[in-house]
Parts: C-alpha cells; sequence; structure tokens
C-alpha cells in the first residue's frame, strides 16, 4: 500500500495526486478525532476550530516568512495549544454536554475567522499563499513548489503522524483511554486520572486537526472561514463512521471512501449530499462498525472456520 | 411543364441536401487539433443563492447548444461539464482543479461568490487556463488580482460592484431633498465595499449629505425586522440596501410591513434587477406598494437594451428554460461567445494566445457593447439603473426610468486606488 | 426611550420563533433523551409545506398552516417509529449522527422537490398593514407572530401541568421503566412526543413563510439557534427554553441596534459560559 503510495505521482495524473493529498489531509484529521470519539468516547463537533486554527497559522507564517517547515509547525504548536487551553474547559464534560460545548466553541472560531478582517480577511479569507519551500534547520532547503514534490511532503508527513498514532494507541495512553470509554468509574477506580487522561486525547485530537489544517493553506493557496464551520467539523465524523471507529485504519479508510463517494457521485448527479445522507442512516441503522469492521469480522469468521 | 418543374425541384432538393451532407462532415472536422473544446462550468447550486449557480448552468448550456448547432467553433464541438461549488472556496478550487487536470477543460465559466473568486484567482495562474467569471462582483479581482498581481487568467464578464454602489451615486446625486441616508447591509466585503464607494462618490458631489445608521445582516439571516426598525429609528430620507437573492425579498416584504415606504424617499436595491427578486415581489410592485421609490439595478437587465438581440435571445431563452434569463444566465451565455470570438482569432484553444486575442475585442452581446479593457481584464459595458415597475410587455416587473450612464463614467480606472472596506 | 422600546417589541417577535423551534427541540429532547440535529430541518419542511398548501394551491392560511403540521408530523413519525426508534439502546453520539443524515437527506429532498429558487408566498390580506406602537408603525405580522408563540406557552402549559396526556409524559421523562410498570405504553408515548415536537417546529417554519423565505439551508441555520437557546434555558427545560428564546431574541435585536459587530461571538461565548458555570441551564430550579 505504502510503495504505491511512493510511485503514484509516476502513476496516476495529477487530479488524483489532488485528491490523494486531500485524502491523507483527511486521514491525519479523521485518525485525531477518533482518539477523542472512538478510544476515549468523547463526540467532538467542533475539530474544525482547531482545524482552522492550524490552517490560519500556517497561511499567516508563510505569508511573513517563506518557510514551509515553520508553517507546518506554527500551525501544529499554535492549534495544540489552543486545544490545551479550550480542552482544558471541555474535558469537565461528556456526552452530550460535552459535544454542545466544542460545537459553541469551534463556531467561536468560525465568527472571529469571519469577523477579525484584519487578521484573518474575512469572508474573502487570505489569499495568495506561496508553497514555500522546506528549510528544516541544518539541512538545505528544498522547493516543493510542484504538485508532486508537495505530495511527497504530505505523504510522508502524514505517514509519520498515522505511525505515531499507532504507537500512541497501543501505549499505557491508549488503553488507559479505552478503559476510561469502557467505564469511568472503573478507570477511576484504578487509579486513571480520568480528566487528565481526557484532556491529553484532546489535545493530541487538536494538535491532528492542526497538522491537517496546516497542510491545506499551501495547497490551495487560500485559507477561508467555511473551514471552520460546523458543516467542516462533520467531515472526519463522517469519514470515521465511515471507516470505523473501533479499529485502527476505520478513518483512514473511511476518509478515502468519504471521498470516493463525493467524487464519484458528484460526477453523475449534484444531488450527492442525499446520497451521502443515505449511506450515513444505512451506517447507522445497520453497520456501526463501519467498512473495516465489517471485513475484520467477515475474516475473523472465515479464520475460525478455517481452525476448526 | 409543371411536371418538369416539380422534378427540378425534387431534384433541386436532393442535390442540395447531398452538398449539405456533404458538407457537414467537412465542417465538422475541427481545425483546432481537439476532438472537443471543453467547458468547464461553475456555480452555486445548492444553498439559498441555488438559482444563481442555476441560472450560470442554463445560460451555458443554451450558448454551448447554439454554438453546437450552428456548426461549433472552427468546426470543433464544444462540451460542457457544470459542478456545483457550494458557494465554498475549498469547494470551487478543488472542482476547477477536476476540471482542468482531470476532465480536460480548456475554459472555465461561472462563480458567483467573491470569497470563491478570489481564491479561485491565484489557482488559475497554476493551472493555466482562462476563468471567464460572470457573477462574482468584488472589485479586488480585477483590481488586485489583475492589475496588481498580474493573473492573466482572470478575465470578468460581469459588472463590478461600481454598479452596485457607483451608479446609485451618480442617481442620487441629483435629489436634493434626500440628506440622510442609512444601510442595511450584507455583513461581509460585498456589502461594506458598495457602501464605502457609495458613501465616497456621492460626497465628492454632495457634502451636505449625512449617513445616519447602518445595519448590517450576516448570511442567512431570516429576519430583518430588527435591522429594518434599528435603522428607521435614525428618520433617513433614503435606504442603501445590499442584501441580494432571497434574502433581498425577505428584506423588502419586512421593510413593507413596517411602513418604510411611507417615511423614506427612496430604496436602492442594489441588485434588486435580478429575475429572483423581481418574481419574488411582483405582486406588491403591481398594487404599487413602494410608490415608486424603489431602485434597482443588476448586472444585466431582460428589459435593455431594447435592440432585436437582445428580445431574440429573451424569446430563445424563456422557450428553452420557462423562465427570463437572470444576469448571471446573460453575462455567462456572453461569456462563451467571447471565448469563441477569441478562438476563432487566435486559431488556438491556448492560454496565452486566447488572451493575446481577447485585447482590443470589442463584441455586442444580448446586454449591450462590452469591450475588453487589458490592464484589468474587465470588460466595459453599460446596464443602466432604475425604478421596479410594472410593464405590460412583461409578465414580471421591470426596470422603468431607466438612468443610463456612460461606462466610462462610473467604472473605476487604473491606477487602483484601495477601497475601504471598514463598516 | 420609544426607540428602545419599539426594537424590544421587535425582538420579540424575533423571539416566538426561536422558542417555537426550541420548544419542540426541548420536549423531546426531555422525554426521548435525543437530540434531534434534523429538527431545523423539520423546521424548514414546515415552510416549504405551508407555501405548498397556501402559495400554491390557494388553501386558506389556517389551514394551509394547519396541514403543513400535519405533514411534518407525519414525517417525524416515520423518523421516530422506523429509525430512531430501533437505536435507542445504543450510545447517543449515533443517534446525533443519525439524525446528521436526515439533515443531508431533507435539504437535498427540498432542492429536487421545490428547485433551488427560494419559494415565498403573498401575506395574508388580514395580517397585512401595521398597527401603532410608540409612535411608530408595527407590523400586525409581527404581531400575529408573538400571539401565536405566547399562545403555543400557554398551551403547553396547560397541556403538561394540567392534563392527564401532561402527567404520563412527565412521568415517562423522569423514569421510564416505572412508567412502564404502571401501565404506559412507552413506545407509544415517544412516537407521540416526537410527532408533537415535530409539529412545534413546523409551525415556527409555516407560520413565517410569507414573511421570511423558504429556502434550501434555513433549516441548517435554525438548529444552531435552537442548540444554543436549549442549552442556555438548559437542555430538557422547557421554562428555561422559553425565557432563553426571549432573552437571545431581544438581546440581538438589540444588538443589530447598538453593536452589531461581534453579536455571533458574544451569543456563543454566552452558550459556553452556561454550558461551563451552569450546565443545567441558566433557569433551572
Amino acid at each position: 500500500m505504502v510503495l504505491i503510495l511512493v510511485v503514484l505521482p509516476s502513476l496516476a495524473g495529477r487530479y488524483s495526486l489532488y485528491l490523494v493529498i486531500q485524502i491523507l489531509i483527511l486521514s491525519v484529521f479523521s485518525l485525531g478525532f477518533n482518539l477523542l470519539f472512538g478510544y476515549t468516547g468523547l463526540l467532538s463537533f467542533g475539530q474544525a476550530g482547531f482545524f482552522a486554527v492550524g490552517a490560519y497559522a500556517c497561511a499567516k507564517i508563510l505569508l511573513a516568512v517563506p518557510n514551509l517547515f515553520l508553517g507546518l509547525l506554527g500551525g501544529v504548536v499554535i492549534a495544540a495549544a489552543a486545544a490545551l487551553l479550550l480542552g482544558f474547559l471541555s474535558v469537565r464534560h461528556t456526552r452530550i454536554y460535552f459535544s454542545m460545548l466544542t460545537l459553541a466553541f469551534g463556531m467561536m472560531i468560525y465568527s472571529i475567522a469571519w469577523k477579525w478582517r484584519d487578521f484573518t480577511g474575512g469572508d474573502d479569507g487570505l489569499v495568495g499563499i506561496p508553497r514555500a519551500p522546506l528549510a528544516i534547520p541544518g539541512l538545505p532547503a528544498l522547493s516543493v513548489a510542484s504538485m508532486e514534490r508537495y505530495y511527497y511532503v504530505v505523504l510522508v508527513v502524514s505517514l509519520l503522524a498515522i505511525w505515531l498514532m499507532y504507537r500512541l494507541v497501543n501505549s499505557p495512553l491508549g488503553l488507559a483511554l479505552q478503559a476510561i470509554r469502557d467505564s469511568e468509574s472503573r478507570a477511576e477506580f484504578a487509579g486513571i486520572a480520568v480528566r487528565t487522561y481526557r484532556l491529553v486525547a484532546f489535545t493530541i485530537a487538536g494538535l491532528y486537526a492542526g497538522l491537517a489544517g496546516a497542510l491545506l493553506p499551501p495547497l490551495e493557496n487560500t485559507v477561508t472561514p467555511p473551514i471552520a464551520h460546523w458543516s467542516t467539523s462533520a467531515e472526519p465524523v463522517l469519514a470515521t463512521l465511515l471507516g470505523g471507529i473501533h479499529v485502527f485504519g476505520g478513518p483512514i479508510v473511511g476518509a478515502f471512501l468519504f471521498f470516493m463517494i463525493k467524487d464519484v457521485i458528484v460526477r453523475f448527479t449534484e444531488y450527492w449530499l442525499i446520497w451521502l445522507g443515505v449511506i450515513v442512516v444505512a451506517l447507522v441503522m445497520g453497520f456501526r462498525g463501519g467498512v473495516v469492521s465489517m471485513f475484520a469480522r467477515r475474516a475473523a469468521r472465515a479464520e475460525a472456520a478455517s481452525d476448526r | 411543364m409543371k411536371r418538369s418543374l416539380g422534378i427540378a425541384s425534387v431534384l433541386f432538393v436532393v442535390s442540395l441536401l447531398l452538398v449539405v451532407a456533404a458538407a457537414v462532415p467537412a465542417g465538422a472536422q475541427c481545425q483546432l487539433g481537439v476532438p472537443a473544446i471543453k467547458i468547464g462550468v461553475q456555480g452555486a447550486a445548492s444553498g439559498p443563492h441555488a438559482d444563481y449557480g442555476r441560472q450560470i448552468e442554463m445560460g451555458a448550456t443554451m450558448a454551448i447548444e447554439e454554438i453546437n448547432t450552428a456548426g461549433g467553433i472552427l468546426g470543433c464541438r464544444l462540451e460542457m461539464k457544470f459542478m456545483d461549488d457550494e458557494n465554498k472556496a475549498a469547494t470551487g478550487v478543488k472542482n476547477a482543479r477536476y476540471l482542468v487536470t482531470e476532465w480536460g477543460a480548456h475554459f472555465m465559466v461561472g462563480t458567483d461568490s467573491s470569497g470563491v473568486a478570489m481564491a479561485l484567482g491565484p489557482v488559475l495562474a497554476e493551472l493555466r487556463r482562462i476563468h471567464f467569471f460572470t457573477h462574482a462582483a468584488t472589485h479586488r479581482l480585477t483590481e488586485e488580482l489583475v492589475a496588481g498581481k498580474g493573473i492573466q487568467e482572470i478575465v470578468r464578464v460581469s459588472v463590478p460592484v461600481y454598479q452596485d454602489a457607483i451608479v446609485a451615486a451618480l442617481i442620487f446625486k441629483d435629489r436634493p431633498e434626500i440628506k440622510r441616508w442609512a444601510t442595511i447591509g450584507a455583513d461581509y466585503e460585498y456589502g461594506y465595499a458598495s457602501w464605502s464607494l457609495f458613501k465616497d462618490t456621492l460626497k465628492k458631489y454632495r457634502p451636505d449629505v449625512e449617513f445616519v445608521a447602518a445595519a448590517w445582516a450576516p448570511f442567512l439571516t431570516l429576519d430583518f425586522s430588527p435591522h429594518v426598525s434599528a435603522v428607521m429609528a435614525q428618520k433617513p430620507d433614503a435606504i442603501f440596501s445590499t442584501p441580494w437573492a432571497g434574502e433581498a425579498v425577505m428584506l423588502l416584504r419586512q421593510a413593507l410591513i413596517q411602513g418604510v415606504f411611507d417615511q423614506i424617499q427612496a430604496w436602492w436595491q442594489a441588485m434588486g434587477g435580478s429575475v429572483d427578486v423581481l418574481e419574488g415581489i411582483a405582486a406588491e410592485v403591481q398594487r404599487d406598494r413602494f410608490k415608486g421609490k424603489l431602485w434597482a439595478t443588476a448586472r444585466y437587465i431582460h428589459n435593455w437594451p431594447d435592440t432585436p438581440e437582445n428580445k431574440a435571445f429573451i424569446e430563445r431563452f424563456r422557450k428553452r428554460w420557462a423562465r427570463f434569463p437572470n444576469y448571471s444566465a446573460e453575462t455567462t451565455y456572453s461569456a462563451l461567445f467571447i471565448m469563441k470570438a477569441a478562438v476563432e482569432k487566435s486559431r488556438s484553444v491556448e492560454t496565452p494566445k486566447v488572451i493575446e486575442a481577447l485585447k482590443g475585442m470589442q463584441i455586442r452581446n444580448p446586454g449591450g457593447l462590452r469591450v475588453f479593457r487589458a490592464e484589468d481584464h474587465q470588460f466595459v459595458y453599460n446596464v443602466p439603473a432604475g425604478r421596479v415597475m410594472v410593464d405590460p410587455n412583461f409578465p414580471i416587473p421591470v426596470l422603468g426610468d431607466l438612468k443610463v450612464f456612460a461606462a466610462k463614467d462610473y467604472y473605476r480606472y487604473p491606477p487602483f486606488t484601495p477601497v475601504a472596506v471598514t463598516k | 426611550m420609544d426607540t428602545i422600546a419599539f426594537q424590544g417589541l421587535i425582538g420579540l417577535s424575533l423571539a416566538m420563533y426561536l422558542w417555537l423551534i426550541s420548544a419542540g427541540l426541548t420536549i423531546i429532547f426531555g422525554v426521548l433523551r435525543i437530540v434531534n440535529f434534523a429538527h431545523g430541518s423539520l423546521f424548514m419542511m414546515g415552510a416549504y409545506l405551508a407555501f405548498t398548501f397556501y402559495g400554491q394551491l390557494g388553501l386558506p392560511f389556517w389551514l394551509a398552516i394547519l396541514l403543513s403540521l400535519l405533514g411534518v408530523g407525519l414525517l417525524g413519525l416515520v423518523m421516530e417509529r422506523f429509525f430512531l426508534r430501533r437505536i435507542y439502546s445504543i450510545d447517543e453520539a449515533y443517534q446525533l449522527l443519525l439524525t446528521f443524515g436526515f439533515i443531508l437527506i431533507l435539504d437535498d429532498a427540498v432542492k429536487i422537490i421545490w428547485g433551488g429558487v427560494f419559494k415565498i408566498p403573498p401575506i395574508p390580506a388580514f395580517l397585512d398593514g401595521a398597527w401603532r406602537a410608540f409612535g411608530r408603525p408595527f407590523p400586525v405580522y409581527n404581531a400575529f407572530v408573538i400571539a401565536v408563540g405566547l399562545l403555543v406557552a400557554v398551551l403547553l402549559w396547560a397541556l403538561f401541568e394540567k392534563s392527564w396526556w401532561g402527567r404520563i409524559v412527565r412521568a415517562t421523562a423522569s423514569d421510564r421503566e416505572m412508567a412502564n410498570a404502571i401501565g404506559v405504553n412507552v413506545p407509544r408515548v415517544f412516537s407521540g412526543v416526537f410527532m408533537f415536537g415535530s409539529m412545534l417546529a413546523a409551525l415556527g417554519g409555516a407560520m413565517g413563510t410569507p414573511v421570511r423565505v423558504a429556502s434550501p439551508g434555513i433549516g441548517a441555520a435554525m438548529i444552531i439557534q435552537a442548540f444554543i437557546i436549549t442549552v442556555i434555558g438548559g437542555l430538557g427545560n422547557l421554562k428555561g427554553a422559553f425565557v432563553s428564546s426571549l432573552m437571545v431574541g431581544i438581546l440581538s435585536a438589540y444588538g443589530t441596534l447598538f453593536f452589531p459587530v461581534f453579536e455571533l461571538f458574544f451569543i456563543f461565548v454566552i452558550m459556553v459560559v452556561v454550558l461551563l458555570v451552569r450546565p443545567q441551564g441558566l433557569f433551572a430550579r
């Protein structure tokens, strides 16, 4: 799989490459979201806020200092800081109150993006963001202006992020989060500082959202307020739901499916939302484990059969 | 004798058919070396402003049908693909990338929102494709991105905010009794820039006017009652209003029932000449509820110019779609004929050659004579403004009592000075 | 002074739309413990149906409103009976997601049925015109909206506090199992409550069609406002929803008058502060 991704630029057209970049970005975004939802049991409807913080921060940095490394780093750090701050307040609640609180925080960030014209450019957003060279201190600067080069940047960064997340969910921290999800009181009884762990999960989720957001402006050359809107928060939710919440790779598969559905349906009909809605309803009613679990279950059954 | 005449005529017709049949394959031979000229079309086809995208689609479809029926461009057939940009910059950019790099568009046309247009601009330079903008109105698209940053791929066929603001100032400078102005504005750049340009221009002619109140309404405002009552508290003589589409209709209804038209001298509804707005307020206009005080303009209006071309265009459009063309339909329709003229002149679909061919272009469209301005790639043409009224020749209201200004009197000219866009 | 009073009166009429949509959301949450994300879409459906019955078919305004309530009530019944009922037992996140799916479906469905152009029927003659209030013309229509909103408030109070039906519903809300044990048909109560809440949303939508428009996307705009109000008033608290509707409606009317810049931001700040400091709502006992 990774090999295919590495040689993709020589196989696929420019648009496919662009689409894969979008899928990778949504994968990172959704993985962070699922740490909070699938692993910790908190449904956030405000992740777009941190996505936007990452995107705007990266854009502002690139407009001032044309160095992609600084842009990405700045986007991640600032988004994580925002997540730490808002997370400190948000994890005081769980369930629906948590969802409402994150929704409100996300929309606060949206209204700032919309109204603080001097800084964010208001509804026109920030335009003309350069795909600046990647200059990591100590290494020679690398031009990433072409789509192929930028694709490799996104690929490396997201594979790194995926690998780190994989390590994380299988670490003691990840296990503690799942224990909290399954039973808060039992986790507390076992000596887990529930709120602190939730805050850590929230911050990491915000960091991943910020990283995903920061990867966007060099691709699109522009950032506008709708990326902070709650309907953007719904994208990682849908992707995760499509792929499956209880499997590590679910959000990645889901991100792929989300773009395939959107990109395929939209070619046949402009009413693609209704189909997405039907798929969501069908998934919730019948396949709550998502696509990955469906196959995982079938594989497990096959394995069990062969064991016999 | 009679019989032989009959045979002769049959022979004549048959031979004519043979000639036509022989000519068609020859004519269908595309002289540009491409299977078809592909046109990517974009507009908002979802959300509250969905009708504007639909009108873009209707205008483009009709132009392409007509061009293809007449033999295409240099024998090349036209193909189009319409995509919904959801009025979102990210979707517009994604669509443009898809249309050019995957679907193979040679040209693009459309785009409603200024935000989408501003995001598309720099991407067009990367994609090396011309996009004919046919609705997005921000002056910054042509002033900053073309004249300032030199992005050659941007071409605008529709008139920018000069129409919404400066025309109003030129009309109302001659109404000495109107001294106190207030605005109910769209709470985004379009609203701020229009109000700013209006104030600046009017002040030049009329140092005595005052701007007494402003209420701002964001996208998706469902109730304008508080905006109306807030500005009416300052007892203005006239109101300058920029919400558009369904929001304009709601605003006018809610102003009517608050008795606003008994208290003011004039109401300027910037894009009130749009077909969807006129349809929405038709019953009130019929009963003269606005008392002749409602003024408006648009980027094209269906009852002007009074030319055979325009009448024929409207007739064909109504026959094809059972509706009147909105301005985004006319501008998109015309953009495709502008593209046709430029391709025929350059005998090429290559971006730099077509841009070169646009220079100095003057072309007659249903909306009148359009002249290309090389400095900012803006097509300059006249659209009058007028009072909203009933015309027995039209089933929907029209703009009457028309004030026509020469475009040179109200378009801004390079070098451009930035417009203040604060409230 | 008159300016302030007049603006307050306008704010009161704004508040009534907010009240009708958040009343339904509150009742449904109070009894079923479900946050219906698609509640705004039901508001939108109410507006479209009222347009069809009144604007297109030419039925009397009152009858058109009544029919659109029934239509949306039926839609709500289908949503509850065939979808939500099957997933009550699982994580509430899925209920939120399911109703989110309904938003996507309904938003596109209205475009397919009614087209992309907004719809607005004429104002009924008996609601046209203005009365004088504080020296200025106050629209009869806004007065009508205020009257309907207050009437609904009184009726809901009577229904829940005084009627047999209200007692059953309150019993079910406070303890499902106990209600079941004393012979209440809980699934039926759930269906009824969901239908009733849907009809309240539809009333908000239908009532406004001649002065507001029916257009795709108004549901998504309304649902966020309804969330804000139900959170400030306390989830499931009907009195709280009424008071906070008044508060938000009137404050936003004054916001337009006095400080129009950051109004959206401040409303979310209020929502956050309430959630953090008094998650049970500002007006909980």
